[in-house]
């Protein structure tokens, strides 16, 4: 049986015909595992297919073989496919999991196949549309206007920013717009470690939720836009406390394919990214910081997809809160590369609300498990989607990302 | 775009709820096709049952309809066994996935068919062999074969697919001990110690009837619950490692190290298997590089028991070589052994080593096979593969002891392209029939194996098996096609 690229008005997903010929139709991908020495590690690390179960939802395998079906004609676009494609949070658990060719190239051949079916007809999903109908002019996926994104800044720490800096904190849309007090927590925080940064006053939307969804075109001018900020603000980084930013101007704007999208829109030279747990990690190391207080609580941490997966930063936040007085940190069973995703990324959270909150209980009723009273993380989004769950199942845990916990209780030595 | 009709959907979203039933193509396609050369074919609806009243009620259904019901897990069998050659109802049992019981004192676990290799690695590893609460080592195991960790347990064990202690124990299909059964009819069977008790230690001394359901591949049953055997884990493991200049020196010491019944595993594999990735296409081999690579993973409860084993080896290679086997000292790379020992594997399960970038095809031609029929087929095979432009990626394992073996050739094949499909075909096939007189059996055979085996097979060894067959399934529903005979 030979599976032929017949169908090449698919461009972006043929230009990765390749590649997803090498998916051999394993299942490694299906389920999270690894030998050790006194355990062995398994769970279900696929939300998708923990929540859908057909093969086609399970890991990157049915995802490939509905590219191949595609992409050899012997498939059909259809509102299924669609409902397939959009599910996915693009964690990659399965990309984790994957020993095969295909392994790079298994959130980009998503993204392309996403990217593909805006150009069918067929049901992408409504809530995913209607912010995607308004980025351009609002220049955030929140349907919120653009003139407020600065919002959660108080005028008396806008009016103290400096006009150049070091460093550009890049706060994200879902600090900016709703998670406000982490956005505020890491401007505190980094004044108090007398970091020199500054706070754009033309920040628009990463573009994470533009290229997880597979819209290019519309991407292109919010990479463009963003990429001319830090010759604006003389500035040689970014700092983010959002791991989806972290991922996308670390990665995506940085980057060569399959990673990055550099193939598309240039690459952002000379430009440091940094998430601000790394930040702190080193100032930590260098003994900068000193602590003036505790944050006595068992404390579970979540690796948002990101960060963790993503870009494979999975100590410095473990480090830090070790590092705090009074934490006691406790791991969850899926933890660092076999994390189990909040349910939010890829779309999802938009696109399909009762699934994702579906998904971020799971991982509550998990932290809880662990017997810790604190749930946190280093992404806004993750916190939106875990408080939530925290919320709609009365869990007794408190959701707090890092820097909430580290700003009122240190300053710079 | 859906297949199927409306009414059979209905029914059998009414047996498993809507959420686990579809007949839209883009959740059947990942259905259609497995990582072999087998034509793919489209099922016209996929079900996950839950329960064993829910398999039941499906199969009512099927026979009421007359539509074929294909068992599944994972579809990792490499023998095309899960597609489903004429349609119908793909019965993916993957949401029973319990691991019912784990018997720490009489060494035994039952599981459902949707339980992982990583799950039930994971579970037994946590398990500690015991009596009475006293607790005597750290750890159970079962055969952990070379598939990924997502695969069945119960369908690999059911297949007769292979695990790591063959060479101690035989393969995985010997180490069952009860079992529950769907008949294609519907009514629910227990065979085995759990007919009578709810213990599920052993099938003898009763009749064998699991061999009904052993062997199959999914014609004759579902089998719903397995009761297997389990093994304490040795805390002492070593891999020894030799070359050969040839087929039949790699098998002379295989067969004289297999005699004392030492290891857990023997196992030789030809230079273009010993290649990460196996070469695609063919490529020579350098001539100084020996034509066979040998593992064997010894174990023991002590280290001493471990160096009585390592000394024993070294006699069999020294007693070896005095007689002129040529036999070349080589060891394996660190990561090669732990690939042996770190079992179930990621990486070699992974079929990374079998596949990589030649276009994600893999099948074999194989398995059981005397030891006797290795060199002389090893050489057959080698014309066979080359003039096809494969490599002769070729594998021995012993099966416990001197009775049967593996004999096999692992092959990577170019999906992208119709030409290296057939080339694939066409040599496995070839080599089938080539092998068939000299007493190789392949197992999990796709339907190209399955009519090679049917003609050279004993006419009453046929009517048999197509009388049980016709017994157990009057309506032809389970899994139809892949036996060749119906």
């Amino acid at each position: 049986m030979a599976l032929e690229l017949k169908n090449t008005s698919l461009k972006e997903l043929a230009k990765l015909y390749d590649y997803i010929s090498m998916c051999t139709h394993c299942g490694n991908c299906k389920y999270g595992y690894e030998w050790g020495k006194t355990g062995n590690f398994a769970a279900m690390l696929c939300v998708q297919g923990d929540k859908y179960n057909f093969d086609s939802y399970r890991g990157s395998r049915g995802k490939a073989a509905i590219a191949k079906g595609l992409l050899s004609n012997k498939l059909q676009w259809s509102d299924a496919v669609s409902h397939v494609l959009f599910t996915c949070t693009g964690c990659g658990a399965c990309q984790q999991m994957c020993e095969t060719d295909i392994k790079p190239y298994i959130l980009r051949m998503f993204e392309a196949l996403r990217s593909e079916a805006w150009k069918q007809n067929v049901a992408i999903p409504e809530g995913i549309k209607k912010w995607s109908s308004t980025i351009g002019v609002n220049r955030n996926p929140y349907l919120e206007k653009h003139e407020n994104r600065l919002d959660w800044l108080p005028s008396s720490i806008r009016s103290s920013l400096p006009k150049k800096a070091e460093y550009i904190y890049f706060a994200g849309c879902t600090a900016s717009y709703r998670q406000k007090s982490v956005a505020l927590a890491t401007v505190k925080l980094l004044q108090k470690l007398k970091v020199d940064f500054t706070v754009s006053e033309d920040e628009w939307c990463c573009a994470s939720p533009l290229l997880r969804t597979g819209q290019y075109d519309l991407a292109k001018e919010f990479v463009e836009h963003n990429k001319e900020l830090p010759e604006k603000y003389g500035a040689s980084g970014f700092i983010t406390t959002c791991a989806g930013c972290y991922r996308t101007l670390s990665r995506d704007y940085k980057m060569d394919p399959p990673e990055g999208y550099i193939d598309k829109f240039g690459k952002m030279e000379n430009v440091k990214v940094v998430h601000t747990i790394q930040l702190i990690e080193e100032m930590l190391n260098k003994g900068e910081i000193e602590f003036t207080g505790s944050f006595n609580s068992t404390v579970t941490y979540h690796d948002p997809c990101h960060l963790g997966r993503h870009a494979e930063v999975y100590e410095a936040p473990r480090n830090v809160l070790k590092a705090i007085p009074g934490v006691n940190l406790v791991e969850m069973y899926r933890n660092r590369k076999f994390s189990f995703c909040c349910g939010a990324g890829g779309g999802v959270r938009g696109g399909f609300a009762d699934y994702s909150l579906e998904t971020s209980a799971k991982r509550v009723r998990e932290a809880e498990s662990t017997g810790a009273s604190v749930l946190t993380s280093t992404c806004p989004f993750c916190w939106r989607n875990l408080t939530d769950a925290i919320e709609m199942t009365k869990s007794p845990l408190k959701m707090v990302d890092i820097v909430e916990i580290l700003e009122p209780i240190v300053k710079r030595k | 775009m859906a297949r199927g009709n409306k009414e059979i959907l209905a029914k059998l979203e009414q047996i498993v709820g809507p959420e686990y039933v579809s007949n839209e193509e883009a959740n059947l396609i990942p259905y259609s096709w497995d990582l072999t050369w087998a034509e793919p074919r489209m099922p016209d609806y996929v079900v996950m049952p839950k329960t064993v009243t829910e398999i039941q009620r499906i199969l009512r259904l099927a026979n009421h309809q007359k539509i074929p019901v294909i068992p599944y897990v994972n579809a990792t069998n490499i023998g095309g066994l899960c597609v489903p050659e004429e349609g119908g109802i793909i019965m993916d049992l993957k949401r029973m996935d319990q691991i019912i019981k784990i018997d720490p004192e009489t060494c035994y676990a039952v599981i459902e068919p949707g339980v992982s290799h990583a799950q039930l690695s994971a579970a037994l590893k946590a398990t500690n062999p015991q009596w009475e609460g006293v607790e005597f080592s750290k750890g159970f195991e079962f055969g952990w074969g070379v598939h990924p960790a997502s695969a069945s347990v119960l369908a690999m064990a059911i297949n007769h697919g292979i695990g790591h202690l063959n060479g101690r124990l035989g393969i995985n299909s010997q180490l069952l001990s009860s079992m529950e059964v769907v008949l294609p009819t519907a009514e629910v069977v227990k065979i085995g110690s759990c007919a009578y008790s709810d213990s599920w230690h052993s099938f003898l001394p009763l009749p064998r009837m699991d061999g009904l359901f052993t062997g199959w591949m999914g014609t004759t049953g579902i089998v719903t619950k397995l009761g297997l055997w389990i093994f304490p884990i040795r805390p002492y493991r070593d891999v020894l490692t030799i070359a050969a200049a040839s087929a039949k020196d790699i098998t002379k010491y295989m067969v004289h190290w297999r005699h004392y019944s030492l290891c857990d595993e023997v196992t030789a594999v030809s230079w273009w298997l010993a290649q990460i990735p196996i070469t695609f296409p063919y490529k020579d081999k350098p001539k100084d590089a020996p034509e066979f690579f040998s593992y064997t993973v010894i174990s023991g409860w002590t280290e001493e028991e471990l160096e009585y084993k390592r000394k024993m080896w070294k006699k069999v290679v020294q007693e070896e070589k005095a007689r002129g086997t040529q036999l070349i000292d080589f060891e394996y790379p660190e990561e090669a052994k732990r690939g042996r020992t770190e079992l179930p594997s990621r990486i070699v399960g992974s079929t990374k080593n079998y596949s990589k970038s030649c276009g994600g095809g893999l099948a074999w031609p194989g398995t059981f096979a005397p030891c006797k029929s290795w060199p002389i087929l090893y050489e057959k095979w080698k014309e066979i593969y080359i003039r096809h432009g494969l490599s002769p990626a070729t594998r021995f394992t012993d099966y416990q002891g001197a009775h049967y073996g593996m004999l096999r050739c692992m092959t990577p094949f170019d999906k992208r392209n119709p030409e290296s499909v057939k080339a694939a075909r066409d040599a496995m096939v070839e080599c089938v029939r080539a092998g068939i007189p000299l007493g190789m059996l392949p197992y999990k055979p796709p339907v190209e194996y399955m009519n090679e085996l049917n003609a050279a097979a004993d006419a009453g060894y046929v009517y048999l098996m197509t009388k049980i067959k016709d017994m157990l399934d009057p309506n032809n529903i389970m899994n139809p096609g892949k036996l060749g005979v119906r």
